[in-house]
């Protein structure tokens, strides 16, 4: 097994984007007839070691292989070329188009010069038989569910005929009769000498499946061995545990008994019957896995999405605001995760974009000041460390001091509850700290503040207590005391659940 | 410290020099001195006089069309809004009132409650605001034909005809009430919390809802306001000409979006002023008045017109591309 050269391998390849380092020097090689399992948390660089493996990328450093040769410049064609197939866990199918169509894109048969539908309809159904789609190869992938869409996707790969097959969560949206037909056939295309990689972050999944492992953390490789002697716990182990540096903070405990918003049998959005109390004067997380439904719960408090709920308090009125204005004048606040579209008015100035919420919530014919204005806004920057002429284009600060800026144009305002939906994403190291002082502060001044976010440490080291959300579900309430990252990923993932199960 | 402030007084005036109102006032004073050398006659007050006259009706469109744009919409119901106005104005008795005011209001409401509709279409049904407009100006259409028929009807409002003929202190009446309405809605979009959140609006909609930007409620007076100043520019185009007819708004849905993007505003949103605007309404009137001066067919009049309007999109420069 070890004289065979490795299918696909990348050797100490590194990535950076904008100045921040994804990936460090990170080795991974592909066999044949192995399924080889990539674990990691959000943001670990999962995603980015795929796309330089599928030459969507191209590596600052190190080097792809195929069949043990490096290759100087890997792109998608080659990739192709090279048998290397790629279902990604976002979607690629076009909605409108049949499942054969979707199938054979960018590889039909022709005959004359076009395009031949008697030899695709054949290719196609051998490609959906081994997945186990026996829908009407006619029909539009429109009308598909969610995990049935999936099936497709998986199936596209294989009418390729892969020699390497790489899937990143191919299963966050099969039922169990699909992720069994899925795992059969893996163990089946394994057989065949296919060499597959397979994300995933169903940990019972991967302990099944693969033989070999490895672990990615904040970009660089922590593991790289068998899966024989290991168990789930031993893997959370391997994805978290980091030394989380003075990043953070001192914790203090500065929350009271009342509450500033409480909800009874809220739905919102993926949401479904949750209770929840948030106390003035704490930091609340929102940890879990991405799109478990933790944004349509801040966007639901905050009245930007329909909600319904049996009782609400927010900051002594009850029910939910049900509007955005509404909400901010019972003083609650929110960042977007995706400052760029849902944040900023980039091509608006600094100024503009800090007064907004002053101009939304002002009366309508108010005569403006532009003098009050740019005091106001010359106040925020040397607050957060702004630099420069507050006339340029939002578009033209760094990450990190747009991400300011968001949060900026609420403290005029004084919230009384701030909703932030991953602050500190995409953000470098000493704004997340200015950041994390910020959020602290505001909690001890007797304000609350709930931090939704990916970065599991954050929960651990910022927040007073953290709700984990699985399937729109709270599925666990951890109280500082309770706060370890290995215990806010096993929620996270289900691994309790099974561990009493087993 | 003086050099500062020289420094910061230059930075201004030249921020001015390069803006693109300027440069359309620039175009303006351009083609008239040219034109004035080339053409007797064309320099001469009153033909100056009766250029701003009929830029004034374009420029009362194109006030209700630049709020529109700037808040990330647009209005092609504004023609057939000139056109109900100025043809349903004639049709309401004024006997009661011998000023005519009443009837004039009556037309205003009824035409502000017409962008008011689009706006409910746009910001309620979430319809486009292409396909809304497009359809209420159809919609318009039919009535006025079922309502007016063919024949042109006549004004014998007095206020309606003062409005049209009369030039106090020597300018035209239609002239002051321009200006009038320019300072209005320039100090709405400049100097108002409203305006502000119409730029936002238009430059973000996510972000700005999130910020608490009232979206319902700011969409339907923009489309509300466009309708008011349809109305008011039938109510001037009906003194001007003496007579109201199906199809007398008409010429007005290019022009009005033509001022608004010659004037600099983008189409897409978020950015502009009225005081482009104003300067791009008289420079459409001007490119008429030279095309006329030509002489040529009315088939040519429409080319060269189309023609030129591209060319000068072209040289007072593209949208640059945004993200």
């Amino acid at each position: 097994m070890v004289a065979t050269a490795p299918l696909l391998a990348a050797r100490g390849v590194s990535k950076s984007f904008f100045g921040n380092p994804v990936l460090r020097a990170v080795s991974i090689a592909l066999q044949p007839g192995r399924v080889h399992a990539l674990l990691g948390e959000n943001g670990a660089g999962k995603s980015t070691l795929i796309n330089l493996l599928s030459g969507a990328l191209r590596p600052d450093g190190g080097a792809i292989e195929v069949d043990g040769r490096p290759v100087s410049r890997m792109t998608p064609a080659y990739a192709q070329q090279a048998g290397i197939a790629v279902v990604q866990q976002e979607l690629s199918l076009t909605a409108s188009l049949s499942i054969a169509e979707n199938i054979g894109l960018g590889a039909y048969p022709r005959r004359f010069g076009l395009l031949d539908y008697p030899e695709l309809a054949v290719r196609a159904r051998a490609a959906c038989d081994l997945v186990g789609l026996h829908e009407p190869l006619s029909i539009p992938v429109g009308h598909l569910s969610l995990g049935r869409r999936q099936m497709v996707e998986i199936a596209k790969a294989l009418y390729r005929r892969p020699r390497v097959l790489i899937l990143d969560e191919p299963t966050s949206s099969l039922s169990a009769t699909e992720t069994k037909v899925l795992t059969e056939l893996l163990e089946r295309l394994r057989g065949e000498g296919i060499a597959i990689l397979y994300i995933s972050h169903r940990l019972n999944e991967v302990m099944a499946l693969c033989q070999h492992v490895t672990v990615l953390k904040d970009g660089a490789c922590t593991a790289d061995r068998s899966l024989e002697g290991t168990d789930a716990s031993g893997l959370v182990r391997l994805m978290v545990g980091r030394d989380p540096g003075d990043l953070f903070p001192q914790w203090q405990a500065s929350v009271s008994t009342s509450n500033a918003i409480s909800v009874r049998n809220f739905s919102a959005g993926l949401m479904r019957d949750v209770d929840l109390d948030i106390r003035t004067g704490e930091v609340l997380g929102i940890g879990g896995l991405v799109g478990q439904g933790q944004e349509d719960l801040l966007l639901g408090l905050y009245g930007a999405i329909p909600a319904r709920t049996a009782s609400a308090t927010v900051n002594g009125a009850s029910g939910l605001p049900g509007g955005v204005p509404k909400a901010n004048a019972l003083g609650l606040a929110y960042v977007p995760a995706d400052r760029k579209r849902e944040g900023l008015h980039l091509i608006h100035s600094i100024i503009s974009n800090m007064m907004l919420p002053a101009f939304a919530r002002l009366p309508a014919l108010k005569l403006r000041s532009r003098r009050a204005e740019r005091e106001t806004a010359r106040g925020l920057a040397a607050q957060l460390g702004i630099r420069g002429d507050l006339d340029r284009p939002a578009q033209a600060l760094s990450g990190g001091n747009q991400q300011k800026v968001a949060l900026a144009k609420w403290m005029p305002h004084h919230p009384l509850a701030l909703l932030l939906n991953d602050p500190t994403r995409g953000v470098d190291v000493e704004t997340k700290r200015e950041i994390y002082m910020m959020l602290r502060n505001f909690a001890a001044a007797g304000k609350a503040v709930v931090l939704l976010s990916s970065d599991t440490p954050e929960l651990v080291h910022l927040c007073d207590r953290v709700a984990v959300v699985r399937e729109g579900h709270i599925v666990a309430m951890l109280e500082r005391g309770a706060l370890s990252e290995e215990a806010i990923v096993s929620a996270a993932m289900g691994a309790e659940q099974r561990q009493v199960a087993a | 410290m003086t050099a500062w402030k020289e420094t910061a007084a230059r930075r201004r005036v030249l921020t001015i020099l390069r803006s693109r109102p300027f440069l359309t006032v620039a175009i303006v004073a351009a083609v008239w001195i040219v034109a004035s050398f080339v053409s007797r006659g064309f320099g001469a007050y009153g033909h100056l006089r009766y250029l701003v006259e009929l830029a004034a009706v374009i420029g009362l469109v194109a006030a209700g069309q630049t709020f529109v744009v700037i808040a990330g919409g647009i209005d092609l119901s504004v023609a057939a809004i000139v056109t109900v106005s100025a043809v349903s104005l004639p049709l309401l008795s004024w006997q009661a009132d011998p000023t005519g005011l009443t009837a004039v209001l009556a037309v205003l409401a009824l035409t502000t409650t017409i962008g008011l509709v689009n706006g409910l279409g746009v910001a309620l049904l979430r319809v486009h605001p292409m396909i809304m407009t497009l359809a209420m100006a159809t919609f318009l259409q039919g009535l006025l034909i079922i309502i007016a028929g063919g024949s042109a009807v006549t004004a014998e409002n007095p206020l309606v005809r003062w409005l049209g003929n009369a030039r106090p202190a020597g300018i035209p009446a239609g002239v002051l009430l321009w200006v009038a309405v320019s300072v209005i809605v320039l100090a709405a979009m400049h100097a108002t919390s409203f305006g502000a959140r119409l730029f936002a609006m238009g430059a973000n909609p996510l972000a700005a809802t999130l910020s608490g930007v009232p979206f319902a409620s700011t969409t339907l007076a923009v489309y509300g306001i466009s309708g008011f100043t349809s109305g008011l520019a039938g109510v001037l185009v009906l003194g001007m000409n003496g007579q109201g007819y199906v199809g007398i708004g008409d010429p007005y849905l290019l022009a009005s979006i033509a001022a608004v993007v010659l004037g600099g505003t983008s189409i897409l949103g978020g950015l502009g002023t009225y005081a482009g605007t104003i300067p791009g309404a008289i420079l459409l009137v001007t490119i008429t008045a030279l095309i006329t001066v030509v002489n040529a067919s009315p088939g040519w009049r429409s080319i060269l017109f189309g023609s030129l309007i591209l060319g000068l999109l072209l040289l007072s420069g593209r949208e640059q591309a945004r993200r």
